[in-house]
């Protein structure tokens, strides 16, 4: 696709607090996800499986491992002479001070220079920390054909999860009427997935109208869409069906990992034609000892299981001891669980050591226990 | 510090049944998602060897896209490169197949290297090795040419088409054909440094000797001219020359210890991703004692085994001391025991395909048992 008509921004600011220890040193989107992923590789994914070339990523928040690692453009292929993928944190300018992301709307606004290089005609704005599968060409080419001034991906929620989401009410012909924030009393199911064209002219010009709007919360949801709305421009909703998750809590972390265990879940990571990158491990295959049980895990390469890994997601590099057993579990990139432990119900962030016959977790938990240091 | 480059050569003097009717050694599968010549590739890299010619005699397609841009093996893009050395017309028989022939075609290409030295290793053997660390001590030793050998004590058993040195000390007196008749040998791994102009001048000594000289051949005609040292190596080992040595080099790496020899963390072997998803394994499976790749779907049981990337395994169907390369599928209830299956087979419902572990099966790619 050629730049001119579509550039796609990632927001890649956020801490995700909810995710409590496993985001003090990284941000949400650099969190691993899936045994061999980050969650940022699957918009980079989809931008670069859409024919997307350039994609600016918006950082902020504990930037350095998610900008160092997203500025390998090649681990998507977005490395071809006219594509790349550009790490673009907050910045000192001639013009002004050097001031953080004050919201969503704010960090476009903040590198209107950068977007104006390329002259886009029509803006993807994303966010780094959901994990789903999407063409954004079918999008553009719905949001061209409705002649939209903003086109909005929603899917269908349940009426008690409408609550906690931006919702769209819509009429017939899925122009947007009206948008409501996490309603009390949601007059529609259809959620906003974060995921915005805009045209790119249009959009400019509120931006810019925006920035020194004392009232502003500088934001897409609070701000953007409202004054769209307001000014009686077009917006559209691109029904979404599939899988979309936006991971906020340790529970939907793993819950969203524990998804993969069904054969027939709606992501389907082994689907050749929509492959979602990755940087890839010096690894051996996953190594399963004479006296391991594996029974119902998603493996990946690097991995050792000398021991018990039941309904359980093992990433690279993660290592079960003899006689230990992980059940009902996440075992983040090279966690160790030593000989005799035994690991229920957790999550066990990046690189922890889980002892010598150490038990953490309960097989009737609430909520699953996030273990972020060594035990 | 002495600074060389790199050759591999294309080991087509080996053959190995039915799998290299479809690519060369150097592009086997090897251990689920490695490739052979990947092995000798980052031994190179990991040694700070970044200009690398790979020489090529047949069955070019599979070992182009293993080695693409050469940017998997962390060679650095702008000082260093990998170099394809084809040969520039067909040979009218096998026997011109020799180093020193693809050599000589490609001969513009191997003086315009700017390094004083040059490594060579073959494209056919999975060991570890420090390529720096032999330069640097070839340099000091002032020896016209060094050479690693392996000692052996199934010298009987395998290394058929292999040569043994001579050993006189650590001075090289002979490099001959194995005869195979004997346990204890000292195999020549085929891996050498020199001077770029020493291996010039045996280039062309080889030419006024015979026309079917291999490297190894030329340097045992002149042992007496040249100062020959040999180093040992030492830790895991494996040619593949035949489908049976194939087959152990795999399986042997079950064991543990035999693996921590050739896989550090300190030295990456690398190899081109395909981006498959982790293996999913399902409640009723049962594996043991095994390595499987990534992107498999697995039902059944897996023992002492190796699976490749893709591969499916279903309901009941069992897989006992076998090489299930990439992609394959092996449907409910199938047996394989004692087999290498090669890439795309299907191995349908209910088949049993067994050998004896003295004689080990093939299973040709694409086929449907």
């Amino acid at each position: 696709m050629k730049q001119n008509e579509l550039l796609a921004m990632i927001l890649a600011g956020g801490r995700g607090s909810r995710l409590h220890d496993l985001t003090n040193k990284v941000a949400k989107p650099a969190v691993a996800y899936g045994g061999k992923y980050r969650i940022i590789d699957f918009p980079l994914s989809n931008c670069a499986n859409s024919g997307i070339d350039v994609v600016g990523v918006l950082t902020q928040y504990e930037s350095v491992l998610l900008g160092s690692y997203a500025a390998k453009g090649g681990l998507w292929g977005l490395d071809t002479k006219d594509s790349g993928v550009y790490v673009l944190p907050p910045r000192e300018k001639a013009d002004t001070g050097l001031d953080v992301y004050r919201g969503t709307a704010d960090a476009i606004t903040q590198n209107i220079d950068f977007i104006d290089n390329y002259d886009p005609e029509h803006l993807l704005v994303l966010s780094g920390d959901h994990i789903y599968k999407m063409d954004y060409d079918k999008m553009l080419e719905y949001h061209k054909e409705q002649g939209a001034t903003a086109t909005i991906a929603v899917m269908p929620v349940t009426l008690e999860e409408a609550t906690r989401f931006g919702i769209m009410i819509t009429d017939d012909e899925n122009k947007i009427i009206d948008f409501e924030e996490k309603p009390a009393h949601p007059r529609s199911t259809l959620a906003s997935m974060g995921i915005y064209i805009f045209d790119w002219k249009k959009l400019r010009a509120l931006l810019i109208k925006d920035k020194d709007d004392p009232d502003s919360d500088h934001d897409f949801g609070n701000n953007i869409i409202p004054a769209l709305l307001n000014g009686g421009e077009k917006l559209v909703a691109y029904k979404f069906e599939g899988y979309w998750k936006d991971v906020g809590t340790i529970d939907s972390l793993w819950e969203a990992n524990m998804d993969l265990l069904d054969e027939n879940n709606d992501l389907n990571l082994n689907d050749p034609k929509w492959r979602i990158y990755t940087e890839d491990a010096a690894a051996l295959p996953a190594y399963i000892g004479p006296d391991a049980t594996v029974d119902n895990a998603y493996i990946t390469q690097g991995c050792s299981v000398c021991g018990l890994a039941k309904n359980s997601v093992i990433f690279t590099g993660a290592k079960i001891g003899e006689g230990a057993k992980v059940i009902d579990s996440v075992l983040m990139p090279g966690v160790t669980v030593e000989p005799g432990a035994v690991v229920t119900r957790a999550l066990v962030a990046d690189n922890v050591t889980i002892s010598k016959d150490a038990v953490v977790g309960e097989a009737d938990s609430k909520n699953i226990l996030l273990v972020a240091q060594d035990v | 510090m002495a600074k060389a480059f790199g050759i591999i050569t294309s080991s087509a003097e080996h053959k190995v049944e039915g799998m290299q009717n479809y690519r060369s050694i150097g592009a086997f599968s090897f251990l689920g998602r490695y490739r052979i010549i990947d092995f000798p590739i980052s031994n190179m890299s990991n040694s700070n060897i970044d200009r690398i010619q790979v020489y090529i005699s047949s069955n070019p397609r599979s070992i182009v896209s293993t080695i693409g841009t050469g940017r998997h093996y962390n060679i650095n893009s702008k000082r260093g490169n990998i170099q394809l050395c084809f040969p520039n017309e067909s040979m009218v028989s096998a026997i011109y197949n020799t180093n020193i022939n693809a050599f000589i075609e490609n001969l513009d290409k191997l003086k315009e290297q700017h390094e004083e030295y040059v490594v060579i290793a073959p494209s056919c053997m999975v060991f570890k090795q420090d390529f720096d660390a032999f330069l640097q001590d070839h340099a000091k030793s002032g020896a016209d040419v060094s050479v690693l050998y392996h000692k052996v004590t199934d010298g009987k058993t395998d290394y058929n088409h292999m040569n043994v040195v001579q050993l006189d000390g650590n001075r090289v007196t002979g490099i001959t054909p194995d005869l195979c008749d004997k346990d204890e040998e000292n195999i020549c791994m085929e891996c050498y440094v020199m001077t770029k102009d020493q291996l010039l001048a045996l280039i062309e000594q080889a030419q006024a000797i015979s026309s079917i000289y291999s490297l190894a051949d030329v340097i045992n005609a002149k042992i007496g001219d040249l100062d020959v040292r040999a180093v040992e190596h030492t830790g895991f080992f494996a040619p593949i020359t035949s489908l049976k040595a194939y087959y152990r080099a795999n399986t042997a790496l079950l064991d543990s210890e035999k693996a921590d020899t050739l896989f550090d963390s300190k030295w990456p072997i690398y190899t081109r991703t395909t981006d498959s998803c982790p293996t999913q394994f399902f409640s009723g499976s049962e594996i043991k004692h095994s390595y499987i790749s990534n992107g498999c779907l697995i039902k059944g049981t897996v023992q002492d085994s190796i699976i490749g990337r893709g591969v499916t395994i279903g309901k009941g169907a069992v897989v006992k001391n076998s090489v299930i390369l990439a992609y394959t599928k092996i449907e409910d209830g199938a047996v394989i025991e004692n087999q290498v299956v090669d890439k795309h087979s299907v191995i349908t419902a209910g088949t049993k395909v067994v050998s004896d572990p003295d004689t080990i099966g093939y299973v040709r790619k694409r086929d449907i048992l």
